[in-house]
């Protein structure tokens, strides 16, 4: 079985790193990444079942070890991030179809660095201490950089850039609280509910100062991939510049590699009890809220419909965050419930965005008028992504806010356990505010509206992934039950 | 197995035969002879390495056997053997890389005496780790200076000479300060030989007498090996000397020259001064605050530079920063990492400027990154190697970069806490600013699929030697980022015999 999880890594490695090697014609390149895609997903489905493993690859020196290790928390990102590929894989075999122009990247060379994506996210999701997750996240940057910059035009580029200075930067800062945990701390191996704080713990009480510092600040290093203010900046930037797949997964998954890494350093490294109550916590939260009203502010006031995505990306994602810092089990539960729910719906609303590119070139938020009578089936995707994004049930979005909010109020911190869900449901109506209008203007264009041809849907390989998505929202949320309860059994340990 | 103890005289008297030798030789045999050379010195210092770590301790080498005050002697331990050895192995592959630029930019009747210029590198860095007599030292830096300003003007056209003849003054300058700082030294303690000087140094640090002469000549030593090796703000040389020079003689240059320095100042550190002497004297702190700053100088300066064997330059400057840093900011950990970083940054430099240097050569010689957008697709052999380089100089995890980060961090965290969030500080921005420019070089290299009928592919075939080298260099990178144990317990251990 521990062998298997190496397979994980490797099988979408080596299959994407000897892709531009076979020179297939693009019928074969299709066949060879979605086979690649499927027996990734398989593999990921065999071992959602295996019991709690541990497989050191090598060691560096004697505290920079290399292991991988699964336990509930990777087999949760890593069932995501298996599920969510291949859906916007097969979504770009017909989309890319038209992406590739004068002076632009070959198809090939996209889902070559696809699947190699995929082979550093499962690292990342596997991994068994910081310096191994480290690794992962560095070459999750490195490798998902030319997925944004497919166009190679000037802007691509500059956005690729962008997301790259921002997610290295941010790294580094994670790297910096690694110098200072392989110090203090006993080990850098995963353990649920971390190394400080606890007991025996004598040496972080005696450099208490430093140790809070550079868990803020690590901590805010990893947000940058999560796009938490104040490193959020890339998201808005790289989203729409990328082709609608990746960004359907950069917003989806790659930024959720972000929460990973601060649930790792945060909850088995550092250790809940070490930050409970302490100015960083509080921190943490007004930045997190901050970040979810800014970036739901910024989403109503966006005319782009990829950009406005972006910003909700922002915002969405640190609803998860909220429930993080709250670091008791409801808010947990609620964060990961929201990292789910957001991935499916997300992953949902990009490639429908993609799919008004596709047929009509129809970006601007405008354009989109009457787009319910062309592609009635996508809009009617878009709309219960949208209502799953809201927050309405029974769809996933409102379970993960119910929760939230429960964490919030079960905190106690003086004020942020009632300023929280209040800026929660301000910001659940300003998302409804951004996205409901497409819906409805979508489908009732009003009298003046020129009809256009009638139903020109995507074809099964743009509209099943779709599909299944829109679906998966809502049975996520019909079955929150089992979820949250594995949840909560799953990670009490860490409290 | 003792027999090997007269290896280091017998590679010194060596390469300054073969250095003159050279000179009436063939260009083919002079080459023949030089690889030769360095690959049998790589081979002699793994055997002296073997024994020296069987035994557990250095030894000292009277050449001629006249004991001090008259004698000559060479010291020789574990890291001597180590240096030597990666420093020969890098000559050798730095070489055998740069064959074919050196066939095509040397003048036919010239290249002989470019190998024999790298006869005397080799005799003098060899010199430089041995040495266990200051003034043996003077004339080994002297012989260096020489022999690199040939290395550096072999191509003979006046950007080069104008190049070499800036790195002259600045080289002399460096070794002039040296020579005043040993001869102060002479004046007060009357030796010349390291043990018996780190004795009287000891004993007049202890009674107080000839203090300021002490300083002054502390003083001296540090300046005038740190303005040799480019250490800010003596590193403006560097640009234009790497810029207008042939690329292996740029990597020679950054990756064993200016390393062959470092490696003798901080020899000199714990045998003539003594740490104690030395980090109580407050000169570290200023070669930590110019090492910090160096770093991060040499970084911005290599963002606004668009011609990228000035920017490698620019970068060498800032990893030569890294260095001092380590040296100033403790004598345990702070050196373990100098040392650590001198192996990484000669493992990695020469490689990557061989790459700039095929990168431009197969674009029609633009240096620009405007004129080499695309370049990897021409050769895509040099195009991955200078991502590798580049990988490794951002400090990615399995690169000898990484382990160096990760030792800087460690270190820090044993000086003091006025220098602790400095360095990490530093680290971080200099993290940040080498993405910066080297992601921008990556990316223009792999954009744009250039004209096919312009620049034609570069096939493996004719760039054989270049591959083979580059390989080695990545994969010892590789090898000694994953295993880096070894390495680290290897220093750990030197230091604490030294």
């Amino acid at each position: 079985m521990k062998i298997l999880m190496l397979f994980l890594i490797l099988i979408p490695a080596l299959s994407g790193a000897l892709l531009p090697v076979f020179r297939m014609k693009r019928k074969g390149n299709l066949i060879y990444t979605g086979a690649a895609l499927l027996v990734s997903l398989v593999l990921a489905f065999v071992l959602l079942f295996a019991s709690e493993a541990e497989l050191v690859l090598f060691s560096m020196t004697d505290k920079l070890r290399v292991s991988l290790h699964l336990d509930l928390l990777s087999k949760v990102f890593m069932g995501l991030a298996a599920c969510g590929f291949p859906l916007a894989g097969f979504f770009a075999f017909r989309y890319m179809e038209h992406e590739e122009k004068e002076g632009s990247f070959k198809e090939t060379t996209f889902y070559s660095f696809y699947l190699l994506t995929l082979a550093a996210l499962f690292g990342m999701d596997l991994s068994g201490n910081l310096i191994a997750m480290y690794f992962f996240f560095e070459m999750l940057t490195l490798l998902s950089m030319p997925l944004v910059l497919f166009e190679r035009t000037k802007e691509s580029i500059a956005a690729a850039l962008k997301y790259l200075f921002y997610s290295v930067g941010g790294a580094f800062l994670g790297l910096a609280a690694l110098f200072v945990l392989a110090v203090y701390a006993p080990s850098l191996d995963f353990v649920p509910g971390g190394y400080l704080g606890g007991a025996g713990a004598e040496a972080s009480e005696a450099h208490r100062t430093l140790l809070l510092v550079m868990s803020l600040l690590g901590i805010i290093g990893f947000s940058a991939k999560a796009g938490m203010y104040p490193l959020h900046g890339w998201l808005p930037t790289a989203h729409p510049e990328a082709p609608a797949p990746a960004s359907a997964v950069l917003s989806g998954i790659i930024a959720k590699a972000g929460v990973l890494a601060i649930i790792r350093l945060l909850y088995y490294v550092i250790g809940p009890n070490f930050l409970r109550g302490t100015w960083v916590q509080i921190t943490l939260l007004s930045l997190s809220l901050l970040t979810v009203f800014m970036g739901s502010m910024m989403a109503y006031r966006e005319k782009n419909l990829k950009k406005r995505l972006a910003y909700s990306s922002v915002s969405q994602i640190s609803y998860a965050l909220f429930g993080l810092f709250l670091l008791n089990p409801a808010g947990f539960s609620g964060g990961i419930l929201q990292v789910l729910a957001h991935a499916a719906a997300k992953i949902c609303l990009f490639l429908t965005a993609g799919s008004f590119i596709y047929h009509g070139n129809k970006r601007m938020v405008s354009d989109l008028r009457g787009i319910g009578k062309i592609m009635p089936l996508t809009l009617i995707a878009f709309t219960l992504a949208s209502l799953s994004l809201v927050g309405i049930p029974p769809f996933s979005g409102f379970v993960s806010k119910w929760f939230l909010a429960q964490g919030a109020l079960e905190s106690g911190i003086s004020v942020l356990s009632w300023l929280g869900p209040v800026i929660l449901l301000i910001s659940a109506l300003l998302t409804a505010a951004y996205l409901f209008p497409i819906t409805v203007a979508g489908f009732f264009p009003g009298k003046d509206y020129q009809e256009e041809a009638r139903n020109r849907e995507g074809g099964a390989l743009m509209l099943i992934p779709l599909m299944i998505l829109a679906v998966g929202t809502l049975l996520l949320g019909v079955f929150s039950g089992f979820f949250s309860g594995l949840f909560e059994q799953g990670f009490a340990a860490l409290f | 197995m003792s027999f090997c103890l007269n290896f280091p005289l017998f590679l010194l008297v060596g390469s300054l035969l073969s250095a003159v030798l050279s000179c009436a030789l063939e260009k083919n045999a002079a080459r023949i002879l030089c690889m030769a050379l360095t690959i049998t010195s790589f081979a002699a210092n793994l055997v002296i390495g073997i024994y020296t770590y069987r035994t557990g301790q250095n030894y000292t080498y009277l050449m001629g056997h006249y004991p001090h005050p008259w004698g000559n002697e060479l010291r020789i331990g574990l890291t001597e053997a180590l240096f030597s050895a990666a420093f020969s192995l890098i000559l050798f592959l730095t070489l055998l890389g740069a064959r074919k630029t050196l066939i095509q930019r040397v003048q036919q009747d010239k290249g002989r005496f470019y190998y024999c210029m790298c006869d005397l590198v080799q005799a003098a860095l060899l010199a430089l780790v041995y040495t266990n007599d200051l003034f043996t030292g003077y004339v080994f830096i002297e012989i260096c200076t020489l022999s690199s300003c040939g290395i550096l003007m072999i191509r003979e056209n006046g950007k080069t000479i104008l190049a070499s003849v800036r790195y002259m003054i600045f080289s002399l300058i460096g070794s002039g300060l040296f020579l005043l700082g040993v001869i102060f030294l002479y004046g007060i303690t009357g030796h010349l030989l390291m043990p018996n000087l780190r004795e009287s140094i000891a004993g007049l640090s202890a009674d107080g007498t000839y203090a300021l002469p002490l300083l002054a000549s502390m003083c001296l030593i540090v300046t005038g090996l740190s303005v040799k090796s480019g250490l800010f703000p003596f590193h403006i040389w560097m640009a234009d000397t790497y810029g207008a020079a042939i690329p292996g003689s740029s990597g020679i240059l950054s990756g064993l020259v200016s390393k062959g320095y470092s490696f003798l100042l901080i020899k000199i550190i714990f045998d003539v001064f003594g740490t104690d002497v030395f980090y109580a004297s407050g000169i570290h702190n200023v070669v930590f605050a110019l090492g910090g700053l160096g770093v991060i100088v040499g970084s911005v300066s290599a963002i606004r530079e668009n011609n990228v064997l000035r920017m490698c330059a620019y970068s060498s400057a800032a990893q030569i920063g890294y260095i001092y840093m380590g040296l100033g900011l403790s004598p345990v950990l702070g050196m373990e990492a100098a040392l650590f970083q001198i192996l990484a940054h000669a493992f990695t430099k020469p490689a990557l400027f061989l790459s700039a240097g095929y990168l431009t050569d197969s674009m029609g010689g633009a240096k620009k990154f405007r004129n080499l957008t695309g370049a990897a697709h021409v050769n895509p052999a040099a195009g991955a190697f200078f991502a590798f380089g580049a990988f490794s100089m951002i400090g990615l995890p399995l690169t000898m970069g990484f382990i160096v980060k990760y030792l800087f961090g460690a270190a820090a965290f044993e000086s003091t806490h006025l220098k602790l969030i400095p360095t990490l500080l530093v680290l971080a921005v200099s993290t940040v600013l080498n993405t910066v420019y080297f992601a921008r070089a990556i990316l223009h290299f792999y954009t744009k699929n250039p004209n096919p009928d312009v620049y034609s592919k570069v096939r493996v075939r004719e760039q054989k030697t270049y591959i083979l080298s580059a390989s080695v260099f990545a994969a010892l990178n590789l090898f000694f980022g994953i295993f880096a144990k070894p390495l680290i317990d290897i220093l750990a251990g030197a230091l604490s015999v030294f």
